[in-house]
């Protein structure tokens, strides 16, 4: 039984219209998912946009409803009703993707990282205050600034409001949607930092949503790759980043910018092969319909989406 | 609403802060000079209607005395008398309390349902969204006029609240449209849906949520509404389906002037009334649109 497993998660949107608003078909936004992640790891869902990614992240919180498939949080399956309570949710938090959006501009920071603890636990308004202002030290801002509204911080401070909200509760599981994206390269290291910092702290265990490669890099054990609401591919760092064996795993890594320019001629042949490469055996690689197929084992960690015949 | 939010913002935040929407709002009058009249016009208006009709006693004013028919004004009656011997000064003055005190209280009240109804409305969306928009759909397509005639026909007896509560039945529909409209828009924010994921109730989330970020919205249509509904109530009672004339109104002054020897001769009688509605509603609307224009940055002026 592992922490978090995902089982052929599906998620479909309904596309409703013709008389009497019927469903006329399927948007497959996931389409047959399944991962596990161990505790205190980081996991890294990677793919571009559409593919996915945040949709899986959604649908297991509960944002997005589950069309099939079983989330199984330690033994604990997420998508039966029942365990929709407060436990679960106690233990699973998110951080948002846009921190301009994600706080709520009409409350002070005090309400906006006190709301979980209100929510689950019993505080007087004294310990309350001291607990918000212990979780706004540890993200690195002033304990004075719990009178603040959110329009009043940077970028990179608001995302760090919307982590010590995440972490308030203690929990086991934090998805974190894409939560460098919108901030600029200079603070994107800095959070990064010190979500690995408080990771080993709390023992946390991040699902870790990005489209950037180098920050996945940098900050994940695992990685899947998505393409279309599929897995193109799946494996340990080393695997994904020195052994990538589907099309378009390569091309992802290939894309990776290369600071060096000494290198630059070589990079550019590099890329040009690989999207030779990419456009001559498309066809190898998705079905007719441009999916990617079931993945295949290639080594014990590493999973690959291969077709039947190889 | 407003007034409460200054004094939070005030006390409880530091050096830095940036302005509340009260100090907004009051820019934004500053600035624009036929608003901050206005609003002192309402002010004071308000003040000495409500103030001075606390020592009027409607019943003397609305008794009929056969020896002051069609006074013109005079050292006792400062504005004249109507055709039944009655003080036109007082019966303006209780009317236009009568008609600000619905208008008010027609406005808290569809403001009330509007809101709650389109809260739940577009933050539930879905079916719930569809049965409550259809049931919206058929108060809407009642025709106002007639059902507020028959009704003010069988109920036999009525004050100021219960007038208000008729009028209030069909015209909570246009707020609470507005409302969910832009709740739809809200909710799918992240701070709502990060809501949910911090464990916070569906109720919680839409009051404590969403509605604070849709104050400013309430407040900018309210006040709009408020001027239409004055407007409404002078028209409704000028037709003889408002108030009787025991119960003096804006309108009910106004309808004297049916009487085509009222209307040329004995201006007295209507004149005050009508500039009266026209100065309420124009300054209720300006106030109104300053207020619109401070809710939105792009459009201020201050």
């Amino acid at each position: 039984m592992g922490f978090l497993e995902v089982e052929d998660l599906k998620v479909y949107f309904p596309i409703k219209g013709g008389l009497f608003n019927r469903t006329l078909g399927n948007i497959k936004a996931v389409d047959g998912v399944s991962f596990s992640i161990e505790q205190g790891k980081t996991y890294g869902l990677v793919g571009e946009s559409g593919s996915g990614k945040t949709t899986t992240g959604r649908a297991i919180i509960g944002l997005n409803d589950i069309t099939s498939g079983k989330v199984l949080f330690e033994g604990k399956d997420l998508t039966s009703k029942k365990s929709k309570t407060a436990s679960v949710r106690k233990d699973i938090q998110m951080i948002f993707q846009d921190p301009y959006s994600s706080l709520n501009p009409k409350k002070r920071v005090l309400d906006i990282v006190a709301e979980p603890i209100r929510n689950f636990e019993k505080l007087s308004k004294q310990e309350e205050k001291k607990r918000v202002q212990e979780l706004l030290e540890m993200v690195g801002l002033s304990p004075e600034s719990i009178l603040k509204y959110p329009h009043e911080f940077s970028g990179g401070q608001r995302q760090r409001i919307g982590v010590a909200r995440a972490i308030a509760l203690k929990p086991k599981l934090i998805i974190a949607d894409e939560p460098v994206s919108a901030l600029d390269v200079s603070v994107q290291a800095q959070v990064l930092n010190f979500m690995q910092d408080i990771q080993k702290e709390l023992n946390l265990t991040y699902l870790f949503i990005s489209h950037d490669l180098g920050v996945v890099k940098h900050m994940c054990d695992e990685i899947g790759i998505m393409y279309k609401g599929r897995y193109v591919e799946q494996g340990t760092k080393q695997d994904i980043f020195e052994n990538p064996q589907h099309i378009y795993t390569k091309r992802l890594v290939a894309a990776i910018p290369d600071i060096d320019p000494r290198h630059r001629a070589e990079q550019k042949q590099f890329r040009e092969d690989v999207q030779r490469e990419y456009e001559q055996s498309y066809n190898d690689y998705f079905d007719s319909e441009g999916l990617a197929y079931g993945l295949q084992s290639v080594s014990d960690t590493h999973l690959v989406a291969l077709p039947e015949k190889g | 609403m407003e007034t409460t939010d200054v004094k939070m913002d005030e006390t409880t935040q530091g050096v830095t802060k940036s302005p509340s929407g009260a100090r907004i709002f009051w820019r934004e009058i500053v600035r624009d000079k036929l608003a901050l009249i206005s609003l002192i016009f309402l002010v004071l208006i308000t003040a000495f209607v409500y103030g001075i009709s606390l020592i009027l006693d409607q019943k003397e004013i609305v008794t009929v005395d056969l020896f002051a028919i069609h006074q013109p004004p005079s050292e006792e009656f400062w504005l004249g008398t109507d055709y039944g011997g009655r003080d036109i000064f007082g019966q303006l003055i209780i009317g236009t309390r009568n008609s600000l005190s619905i208008g008010i209280l027609v406005t808290l009240m569809t403001g009330v349902i509007g809101v709650v109804y389109g809260l739940i409305s577009g933050y539930f969306g879905g079916h719930v969204d569809n049965i409550m928009m259809r049931i919206l759909d058929f108060f809407l397509i009642l025709p106002f006029l007639m059902v507020v005639i028959v009704f003010v026909a069988i109920v036999p007896k009525y004050s100021v609240f219960t007038f208000s509560l008729i009028m209030t039945a069909f015209l909570w529909m246009g707020i609470a449209r507005l409302i969910r409209s832009k709740v739809l828009q809200e909710k799918e924010l992240d701070y709502a849906q990060a809501s949910k994921t911090l464990g916070s109730s569906n109720i919680k989330i839409m009051f404590t949520q969403v509605l604070p970020n849709i104050t400013s919205l309430i407040i900018v249509t309210m006040t709009l509404n408020l001027a239409a509904n004055i407007g409404l109530e002078s028209g409704l009672s000028f037709l003889g389906f408002g108030f009787p004339e025991s119960t003096p109104s804006l309108g009910t002054l106004l309808s004297y002037a049916t009487n085509p020897q009222t209307l040329e001769y004995r201006w007295w009688i209507w004149v005050p009334a009508a500039v009266l509605i026209l100065l309420l509603m124009l300054a209720v609307r300006n106030v109104g649109e300053a207020l619109k224009r401070a809710a939105d940055a792009r459009q201020r002026r201050g």
